[in-house]
């Protein structure tokens, strides 16, 4: 028989599957460190990447300087000036991206308890259902 | 106003009836507009600056992603600029890449923000988005507002100095690369709009979630004027030749347009009708969740306050002292005779409202939802304990709970 409590129930458990439910599975499948560690390297990688693209626009930038200039320059100097530069850079990016991602990963698993719950609320009317079949 | 509350609830109605019509339309005329835009600006690539392509793209976006329509804006922008001069498109495309590797990994719901800040300049109301990303989203927009400024501005350096850049040619790349990241690293009028979104952005934040009645309204105005300020400032101190009168008309239109949008869009739950499968042991289950409408008719309560002084009845010799309470009491004596019946079908409005109107995606709409319906179930609440006491506060209680939960 149609339990019309167990329908809404399961309505919104699969509308929450379909929708959020889906990025929040992909989050709540890591372990926690896994998660942020691996947010958190992709996060380097990029920090990379968009560090060496603005160097690469400053050396065009400054091209014919440092052409007429090169054997004048304190090469190393400026070698350690960038390799600080980049560090800087990578550990703030770094940081900022553990924050986010452990509050986004925090938020995930609220949900997929509150998915769970509602779960064994789920469970528990169908054993009801089913005593009461017994019973009659 | 309650023909302005009945247009919304029509609208809502007709959205949740029309939703999988209306978003595609919507997509489409979001990426029709900012491609011809686009095309308007630079339109350099000839191929690119033809209405049937436009189209043909648009159409594309409207069954795809929203932040498609982002990348194809981008990737239109790129052909022109690449038909004028590759070094502006290097510029253009480090830009690009740095506002994605950056930011928009973080939060790519903003991205929409980079597409609808110059579709705002080219409208002549910029303001509109640092007013209404600051009405519902975070501070983190300052960042989203701020790419759309920028590249708004980059567009119009090109656009502008296209002859200059062009003129360029036989002097080589370099001096090139070096003009146009000149031009656009000085750019006062872009650090000042950049400087004064931001500020309006923080400002709108702040006041909006202030505890003060009236604090929408309240941060709209005072965000527009913040915003007026600065870039009158920006104008006297760095010379950015902005218009005085556009600034103050422009800021008055996006007042004006923030707040239908405020009434229309923002504290309102466009909850979608979903369509859901799944299965037990027993049926398969195919459900249309279709949102409920939260239409709330006020209830009309008459409370009579008798202030008539003792009557002195002189010709029967007796005196009689009628209070106020005594006065009310035969009033009062029909509401409560109905007040089960109003009380259960109370009840059973707020229960299936919370059972149903938990179906709400984004966050916006989540906030909009949860202001809706707590003011109906107010409503509710206080006009069941006007007339019927303490019969009332379980359920008020209950009713409560549920809408929590299903949030």
């Amino acid at each position: 028989m149609l339990n019309e409590e167990r329908i809404i129930m399961m309505t919104r458990m699969a509308a929450y599957e379909s929708g959020e439910g889906k990025k929040d599975g992909a989050i709540g499948s890591y372990f926690r460190g896994d998660y942020i560690g691996l947010q958190v390297l992709k996060s380097v990688i990029s920090a990379t990447i968009a560090y060496f693209l603005v160097c690469g626009i400053y050396l065009l930038y400054h091209f014919e300087t440092l052409l007429d200039g090169i054997y004048e320059m304190d090469l190393w100097g400026i070698a350690r000036k960038a390799a600080i530069a980049y560090i800087v850079t990578v550990a703030v990016y770094a940081l900022i991206s553990y924050v986010v991602y452990s509050y986004k990963y925090g938020k995930a698993k609220k949900k997929q308890k509150a998915y769970m719950s509602r779960l064994r609320q789920l469970s528990q009317l169908y054993q009801l259902e089913s005593k009461n079949k017994q019973s009659y | 106003m309650a023909t302005l509350l009945v247009i919304k609830e029509k609208l809502k109605s007709f959205y949740s009836k029309y939703e999988a019509y209306l978003v595609p339309v919507l997509k489409f005329t979001a990426a029709f507009i900012s491609l011809l835009l686009v095309n308007k600006k630079l339109g350099y690539m000839t191929q690119l600056n033809s209405t049937a392509i436009v189209l043909i793209v648009a159409l594309l976006c409207s069954f795809l992603p929203l932040n498609l329509i982002i990348v194809m804006a981008a990737a239109f922008s790129l052909g022109h600029v690449y038909s004028l001069s590759w070094e502006c498109v290097i510029v253009l495309l480090v830009l690009y890449l740095l506002m994605f590797l950056l930011y928009f990994r973080f939060s790519p719901k903003d991205t929409i923000a980079v597409l609808l800040t110059p579709v705002c300049f080219a409208l002549k109301i910029p303001v509109v988005m640092p007013l209404s990303m600051g009405l519902v989203g975070s501070p983190a927009s300052v960042v989203s507002v701020g790419c759309g400024v920028i590249v708004y501005y980059v567009l119009s350096f090109i656009s502008r100095n296209a002859p200059a850049i062009n003129s360029l040619d036989a002097d080589g790349t370099l001096v090139r690369f070096r003009y146009f990241l000149d031009g656009i690293m000085h750019d006062r009028a872009m650090l000042v709009a950049v400087a004064a979104f931001a500020v309006t952005v923080i400002v709108v934040y702040i006041i909006r979630r202030m505890p003060v009645d009236h604090c929408w309204t309240i941060a709209m105005i005072t965000g527009a004027l913040m915003s007026m300020v600065i870039l009158m400032f920006g104008d006297l101190k760095y010379h950015t030749n902005i218009s005085i009168v556009g600034t103050i008309v422009g800021s008055i239109a996006a007042v004006g347009i923030v707040k239908v949008l405020q009434f229309f869009v923002f504290n309102v739950d466009y909850s979608r009708t979903e369509h859901i499968q799944y299965e037990d042991d027993e049926y398969y289950y195919y459900v249309k969740a279709v949102p409920k409408m939260t239409v709330t008719i006020p209830d009309k309560t008459v409370t009579k306050l008798d202030t008539r002084k003792p009557v002195q009845h002189v010709e029967s010799g007796l005196s009689t002292h009628r209070t106020a309470s005594q006065d009310v009491a035969p009033h009062r004596a029909s509401p409560e005779s109905t007040s089960h019946r109003s009380f259960a079908s109370a009840a059973q409005h707020t229960q299936a409202k919370s059972s149903m109107s938990s179906k709400s995606d984004s966050p916006s709409a989540k906030g909009s939802s949860s202001q809706s319906n707590s003011g109906s179930l107010q409503t509710n609440k206080s006009s069941l304990s006007t007339r019927s006491g303490m019969q009332t506060k379980p359920s008020g209680t209950r009713s409560t709970q549920g809408h929590s939960n299903s949030r």
